[in-house]
């Protein structure tokens, strides 16, 4: 092919790219495929949250909204101890209030299922059979949550429990305890279970994000000296670096929209008085449970979006 | 400064199914250049991870002088490695790539900084050291695997296939700068390539490698003056040497219908060469088998490209082999004349094209130039 004619054959590419009629059809066609899904978000996502914004404001007669109220809602819910419990957090009592409970589940949970993850990951990427073992612990991320939450109250049954059984045999009789209605322990319970769960999820991440590394580059780091140490710090971390980004904020989302789990080991009312329950819990009871108490419903459950949606969306925004 | 030897190391995986190394036996000398040439596949990289405590022997024992490495960590062992793919940390910018060695040893940040400015200029990359390694050409990012790699003078230099993901003008230019390099510094230096202009061009030694094993450990200029197998001899040069098959007989080669070949005067020199004292007993053995006048068998003669001459007519005296020509490729510097002789394709290098496709033309040879394979592939003159 001579120069002219692949010059040639560059111009005729660019007309073709040009071409609008090809760029319309596309257009038509993503708008058919988005249009299913857009109507959806439109009816289940912002529709509600709109409601609920405006209805935030308003005095409710079970469903029936009402008059005008400006922030009563808002005020009445923040200060209702079932929220935040001033009073007990000072003697670090529980009940704390339901949002306390979300931020204890976000500080213990959510980097002891990142470190967690991380650890097994490491762990499992030099194992032979790391198959099989990242799909067993994957396996607890894959069932569903409430059953999980049904698993740990068998685990934790006072009499049949596993966990129980396993303390008599070690010899730590006097920790022996009904530990889900028990009120000062039964949260700690919960989070040990829930990170349990979440592990899984984030070992998958972080394995495949190691898997990605190319192992070169750590033998590279042995061969110029490095100790375990070292290649972790310098070399594994900084590459797994925004993974541990997703995994936090994943956890920080799965943790504030938490609810099978406490629901199945403490009923609506999250626990004897209280004593574990979570927004997810208190916006149930509000809209579900007589006495309703639709405003609060709304109130509570927009809290719940204000922490989790601009995360959400920083991960969405990521690259 | 250290000297490497490999005695009798071999290594298997996957539980003894795939031999990458078999029975390797290597010495190389403080300060030397030696390279391990073969085609893709035959243990090479194995070979070099060995040597630098990546991977560790199934069976047999690695020296760094006196002391045995085999058992200790690559750190311990104080060898520098340029990877096949550079193996560069994306996420630092090149200064810390190559001050990275020297960091994990706890060398303080200005020592680091300044040997960091010399190796950099040593090897012109000193305007490149803020960059991450993915803002670097392909000559660039191995220039920085190079400097990481010299900056904390290793004992050992291991070098796998560098030059490999180069353009040709590239990898001719830092293949004289490599070689320049290691001149310098004196550094007793491994080096992979499937390339044979690379090994011949860089080496003090070369070590060919075929399926696992060493076939021939030599410098280039008797690699390719006494290629000591066949499989050597198919593999080095280009195009590599012509080898005819034929059968022995009465003192004489015969080639098919090409023609017979005597072999007195091909075995002469295998006389002269046993004469000057390089025979191995091995060989001596085998000669001697073959030099017997009734002995029978099929051998290979080999002669190279450079080596053959063409002739229209039968010559009256000396070797010829008949043939016909089957293509002619004019390379600028010679031409290269495809002949078919008994239907394998034999390579000659012509200074002019005289003939072209179809004609029958005779081969012809000295006496000199003339190698001779026993049946097992072994040189025996
Ligand atoms: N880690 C490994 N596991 C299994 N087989 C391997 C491994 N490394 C190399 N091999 C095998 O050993 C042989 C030699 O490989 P290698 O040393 O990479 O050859 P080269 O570098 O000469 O191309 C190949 O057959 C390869 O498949
Ligand atoms: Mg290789």
């Amino acid at each position: 092919m001579s120069l002219r004619d692949h010059i040639d054959s560059l111009t005729v590419d660019r007309d073709r790219d040009v071409d609008t009629g090809v760029d319309r059809e596309k257009a038509v066609a993503i708008a058919v495929f988005l249009i299913p899904g857009l109507t959806l978000f439109g009816i289940f996502s912002v529709g509600p949250i709109v409601y609920s914004a405006i209805g935030s404001f308003y005095a409710w007669d079970t469903f029936t909204m009402e008059n005008f109220v400006g922030l009563d809602n808002w005020v009445r819910s923040l200060t209702d101890p079932l929220i935040v419990h001033w009073a007990n957090m000072q003697e670090l009592r529980y009940p704390m209030g339901a949002l306390t409970h979300n931020l204890l589940w976000v500080v213990l949970h959510v980097p002891a299922s990142t470190f967690f993850g991380l650890a097994l990951a490491l762990l499992f990427a030099d194992l032979k059979g790391r198959r099989i073992l990242r799909s067993m612990v994957f396996a607890g991320f894959t069932v569903p949550p409430i059953v999980i939450g049904l698993v740990l109250m068998f685990i934790y049954d006072p009499q049949a429990g596993i966990f129980n059984e396993l303390l008599r045999v070690v010899g730590q009789e006097q920790w022996v305890r009904n530990w889900t209605q028990s009120p000062q322990v039964a949260i700690y319970a919960l989070i040990a279970g829930g990170i349990w769960v979440h592990t899984g999820f984030s070992m998958l991440l972080y394995s495949s994000a190691l898997s990605a590394i190319d192992p070169s580059l750590i033998e590279s780091a042995k061969v110029d000296g490095a100790n375990a140490w070292q290649r972790f710090w310098d070399i594994v971390w900084p590459l797994v670096k925004p993974v541990t980004a997703v995994v936090v904020i994943m956890g920080i989302i799965w943790v504030m929209r938490m609810f099978d789990i406490v629901y199945a080991a403490g009923g609506a009312a999250g626990g004897p008085n209280h004593a574990y329950s979570v927004l997810g819990i208190e916006v149930y009871r509000a809209a579900f449970r007589p006495e309703i108490d639709y405003g609060m419903a709304m109130v509570v459950a927009l809290i719940q979006l204000f922490i989790v949606a601009p995360l959400a969306l920083y991960i969405a925004r990521m690259n | 400064m250290t000297s490497i030897s490999m005695k009798d190391v071999s290594k298997y995986f996957d539980g003894g199914n795939t031999v990458a190394n078999y029975r390797l036996n290597l010495e190389v000398d403080d300060g030397e250049f030696l390279v391990m040439l073969g085609p893709s596949g035959c243990g090479k990289t194995t070979a070099l991870r060995l040597i630098a405590g990546l991977e560790q022997p199934s069976e047999g024992a690695i020296y760094f002088g006196d002391e045995r490495v085999d058992g200790r960590s690559p750190s311990d062992r104080n060898v520098a490695m340029v990877f096949q793919n550079y193996a560069l940390y994306p996420h630092m910018t090149v200064a810390q790539n190559i001050g990275y060695p020297l960091k994990v040893r706890g060398v303080p940040p200005d020592n680091r900084d300044r040997k960091i400015e010399e190796v950099t200029e040593l090897l012109h990359i000193e305007d490149q050291v803020d960059k991450k390694p993915g803002a670097l050409s392909g000559g660039q990012r191995q220039r920085v695997a190079l400097a990481r790699a010299i900056i904390r003078e290793p004992s050992v230099f291991l070098l796998d296939e560098p030059l490999s993901n180069l353009d040709a003008k590239l990898r001719q230019e830092m293949r004289i700068e490599l070689k320049r390099l290691q001149n310098e510094l004196d550094i007793t230096t491994v080096y992979v390539t499937h390339n044979q202009e690379e090994a011949m061009g860089m080496a003090d030694t070369v070590a060919v490698m075929n399926q696992g094993t060493i076939q021939q450990l030599a410098p280039p200029l008797e690699l390719y003056e006494r290629p000591r197998t066949a499989w050597v001899a198919r593999f080095i040069g280009s195009p590599p040497m012509n080898l005819f098959r034929g059968t022995r007989r009465n003192g004489s080669i015969d080639i098919g219908e090409a023609g017979t070949v005597e072999l007195d005067g091909v075995m002469s020199e295998e006389a002269a060469v046993e004469a000057e004292g390089g025979g191995r007993g091995q060989d001596d053995a085998s000669a001697a088998s073959v030099l017997t006048t009734d002995a029978r068998g099929d051998v290979e003669l080999g002669v190279r490209p450079e080596d053959l001459g063409v002739s229209t007519t039968r010559p009256t005296s000396g070797n010829a082999i008949e043939g016909t020509v089957d293509t002619v490729e004019p390379m600028g510097e010679y031409i290269l004349v495809n002949v078919s002789v008994n239907d394998q394709i034999v390579n000659a290098k012509m200074s002019d094209g005289l003939v072209s496709r179809g004609d029958r033309i005779y081969l012809t040879f000295d006496d000199d130039d003339a190698y001779l394979y026993d049946d097992n592939g072994e040189l025996v003159a």
